[in-house]
């Protein structure tokens, strides 16, 4: 039976075909994660109620979501820039880490006027996530040693760092509790925008997003990108500048990590917590891969899963169902997708047994 | 072992007959056909894409032949896939080895046929293989890291290996392409001895002084067919196998001539790194003329794609001078000779050539991005890019295809004239070719040497770097012939006979 069937890979993958599989498998995935809901204790009627209606129509919900979107989108971009030259960033939390850090040493030992503190708070979050990434790049480039390994590594460098911090000088003398000192009001905080938790890092994930747009998709340096991130032979054939374009990009996805770090302290925490990076290099690769790398795709997948996370917040809280559950229902649409992408790129035909 | 091998003399070891195998439609092996008999070396004499591998893979059950028959020794079967080849008593030496770095030679060898001897562990095959190693004359040393040891020392391992695993037939694929001089009279000198004890030895070779000196027969190959079967090499003459298989058929490409101006190009004592397993460039000299097509000849491996890489700025020159129009650019980068007008048709259009992801206009002005060809660097004008590709694409008559069309679409031939249209515009002084027509049907093939005649009727230097002897011959004024990294000489116009270039690719001067 299956010998008769056979894979036949499509010389021309039209648009219709592309955005039907990619609408396809986002379908079947929700399809599947609303199983899984169910399955769980879940009320369907409910999930229309919490998912869709709470989410993404209702005043506290949006304005809920749009701050877990603000993180969300920036560590996206960030994935996307690096993944698109083939440079596969997995220290995404390591460089937010950094980030963090350095705009949480800015605001507490409070340099700088204050007019510009804040400023001062998200260079330097910028430039720390930049030196995070910038040792495995330099191993990567001169010695051909794998990205993966060390960049994921040296999240887990980072991690131990901030617990040393917080476990040791930064603890707080009164809670004991290991968190940083609170950041000033107004100065070295992102201000709140009067509509729920949102707070001004929605301006800054928006302006990066069409920094990235124009960087990546409207400027030369886009242009290289694509030819270096596609077949680095051929662009340093052409005489394209192959080092120079990995390099930036290197800077643009730790850079950008660095700010989503210094955005969660200064908007959301408004303290250095041992939790504030969790898991956002999975859902930066999740966001990098539903855009296909694009910028604007970025901030509408960052979207999608934003309003996940917080409709898992609210079925946590509403039937006691566990965190992970969220980080399963991604990883459901994110296989959904990426599946139905084989349907795309092939065809399956049956044929009959040919005589031999 | 030599008893075992008695019972089956009364079979050739190997008949192969009438072989046929195609690729897309592309024929690799046309009606080709070799017998080797026990007790002999028999050399396979053939230019890369002669069918020399296919021919040997279809022998080795890598790949099932279209059409003809394959007959093995006694069994008189055909192997239907490599193991059933091994099991059949035929062992394959690649010419890259089989070898896993890390693993010792005795656990190489018993992962080929340890469990198939009864061994349990490569520990207890040990003794076997050294023992075994010493009657045949074939130093090695069981315990030791195929990465620790050297190049001859790997391709005793491989031959041994084949030996235990019960091979009676044995092919070597260039065997001492990589060898020093030394070392490859000693491996051919075992073959022969091998030869004696019985077993058929196929010797896959470019050299000439290993199919006179060292074989019995010989079987020569030009495009997929044999043109020389079995001949006994005793009293053959250098001239004859040269010509056959070089040939002397004439689709004589058709072209003017015209007088060339001054030297555009020269290359004075030029050598390279040597990287991995590759050669490198050892002191290369040349001077090439506006007008003038300079062709480099000779065996696939002899240092041309190091040589071309150096002279487009993708590998360092370690000594040497390259000018260019006067100027000193051995240590110019890419871009730096690209503004000069260096410009670079590859072989492989899809790898070195094209991003095949992108669109056909993405590739066509991707050259000129960095010269504010198509607006300033924070923008890049894609409109003009695609109206300047629509016209190279009427222009140039390159078809199937619109400026937005993904460039992995296009079939080889248009891709190459996109190429062309790229690289041979108006500033293009230096054009380094290196097989541009490989994989091309006839048309294609024309239409590509057309374009370089016209680039260098213009007034460009054009070095063109081909395994294709008919298009060097037909397209060059002077012909520079490679081998082992260096020129084995350079004959002018009046100088280029085809015996004579034959004869100096296989290492005879």
């Amino acid at each position: 039976m299956l010998d008769r069937v056979y894979i036949v890979s499509r010389q021309k993958i039209p648009n219709s075909i592309r955005a039907a599989t990619f609408v396809g498998g986002l379908v079947a995935g929700m399809l599947i994660s609303l199983a899984v809901l169910v399955a769980n204790g879940v009320p369907p009627k409910e999930i229309v109620n919490e998912f869709v209606v709470f989410v993404f129509f209702d005043s506290a919900g949006l304005a809920q979501l749009l701050t877990v979107f603000i993180p969300l989108a920036m560590v996206g971009l960030a994935a996307a820039a690096a993944i698109k030259l083939q440079f596969w960033n997995i220290g995404i939390e390591g460089q937010m880490w950094m980030g963090a850090t350095a705009a949480t040493f800015v605001a507490t030992m409070d340099i700088g006027p204050d007019s510009l503190r804040l400023i001062l708070m998200f260079s330097a979050a910028a430039l720390a996530g930049t030196c995070w990434i910038a040792a495995p790049a330099w191993l990567k480039l001169r010695y051909g040693i794998n990205e993966i390994v060390t960049t994921l590594l040296l999240s887990y460098v980072a991690y131990l760092f901030v617990q040393s911090l917080l476990f040791g000088v930064w603890r707080d003398s009164d809670s004991g509790f290991p968190a940083s000192p609170i950041f000033d009001e107004g100065f070295e905080r992102l201000a709140l925008l009067g509509w729920g938790s949102l707070h001004a890092g929605i301006w800054l994930t928006l302006g990066a997003g069409l920094v990235c747009w124009w960087m990546m998709s409207v400027s030369r340096f886009g242009f290289f990108m694509d030819h270096v991130g596609q077949n680095p032979v051929a662009a340093r054939a052409m005489g394209l500048p192959v080092v120079a374009t990995i390099v930036g990009a290197i800077i643009l996805s730790g850079g950008l990590a660095g700010i989503a770090g210094a955005v969660i302290v200064a908007g959301q925490e408004y303290r250095l917590t041992i939790h504030i990076a969790d898991g956002y290099t999975f859902s930066s690769i999740v966001v990098a891969f539903l855009a296909r790398f694009n910028p604007i795709g970025c901030l509408a997948a960052a979207f999608v899963l934003a309003g996940i996370s917080s409709a898992g917040e609210v079925l946590k809280a509403f039937y006691q169902l566990p965190l992970s559950m969220v980080t399963l229902i991604k990883a459901i649409l994110l296989l959904s997708v990426l599946i139905a992408e084989f349907f795309g790129r092939y065809h399956i035909s049956l044929r009959r047994k040919e005589s031999a | 072992m030599t008893n075992e091998l008695d019972g089956s003399r009364n079979m050739p070891a190997v008949t192969l007959t009438n072989i046929h195998k195609s690729f897309d439609g592309r024929p690799a092996v046309s009606s080709a056909s070799l017998e080797v008999e026990w007790g002999e070396v028999h050399a396979l004499l053939g230019e890369n894409g002669a069918g020399k591998s296919t021919l040997m893979n279809v022998l080795c059950g890598i790949y099932t032949p279209d059409g003809g028959s394959v007959s093995i020794g006694e069994s008189g079967q055909r192997a239907g896939t490599p193991s059933a080849a091994i099991d059949l008593g035929v062992g394959f030496v690649h010419q890259h080895f089989m070898l896993i770095e890390n693993f010792t030679v005795a656990e190489n060898i018993f992962l080929y046929c340890g469990e198939k001897l009864g061994y349990a562990s490569p520990e207890a095959m040990s003794k076997f293989i050294a023992d075994h190693a010493a009657d045949v004359g074939l130093f090695v040393r069981p315990e030791a890291l195929i990465g620790s040891i050297s190049i001859a020392e790997k391709q005793r391992v491989e031959i041994l290996k084949i030996l235990l695993g019960g091979a009676k037939t044995l092919i070597l694929d260039e065997p001492t392409a990589v060898l020093t001089d030394d070392e490859s009279s000693a491996v051919l000198g075992l073959l022969q001895e091998m030869a004696k004890d019985g077993h058929a030895v196929i010797l896959i070779t470019h050299k000439l002084r290993e199919v006179l000196g060292y074989s019995d027969r010989v079987t020569i190959m030009r495009d997929g067919k044999t043109v020389m079967s079995g001949a006994a090499t005793k009293g053959l003459t250098r001239s004859q196998i040269s010509h056959a298989m070089v040939g002397d058929k004439t689709q004589a490409i058709e072209r003017d001539f015209w007088a060339l101006g001054d030297v555009r190009m020269s290359v004075q004592n030029l050598s390279t790194e040597q990287t991995g397993g590759a050669g490198g460039v050892h002191g290369v000299s040349f001077g090439v003329r506006a007008g003038e097509i300079f062709g480099i000849a000779g065996v696939g491996g002899n240092g041309q794609p190091e040589l071309v890489e150096a002279l487009i700025g993708l590998r360092s020159v370690k000594a040497g001078k390259i000018e260019m129009d006067g100027t000193d650019v051995a240590q110019a980068n890419v871009r730096r000779l690209r503004t000069k007008g260096m410009r670079y048709i590859p072989a492989d259009r899809f790898k070195s050539g094209l991003t095949a992801n992108l669109k056909v206009y993405e590739n066509f002005g991707s050259t000129n991005v960095s010269r504010n060809r198509f607006g300033a660097w924070f923008r890049v004008d894609r409109a003009k890019m695609r109206r300047e590709t629509d016209a190279a694409i009427e222009e140039h008559n390159i078809i199937g295809c619109q400026a937005r069309t993904t460039s992995r679409l296009l079939s080889g031939g248009n891709a190459q004239k996109l190429l062309l249209a790229r690289e041979l515009d108006r500033d293009a002084s230096v054009i380094v070719a290196h097989s541009p027509t490989r994989g091309l049907d006839v048309q294609a093939r024309k239409s590509v040497h057309m374009s370089l005649l016209e680039a260098a009727r213009k007034g460009a230097a054009c070095i063109l770097v081909s395994e294709d002897l008919e298009e060097v011959l037909g397209l060059s004024t002077t012909i520079a012939v490679m081998n082992r990294g260096k020129f084995a000489g350079i004959l002018q116009q009046e100088e280029i006979t085809r015996e004579r270039i034959g004869e100096l690719m296989l290492g005879h001067a």
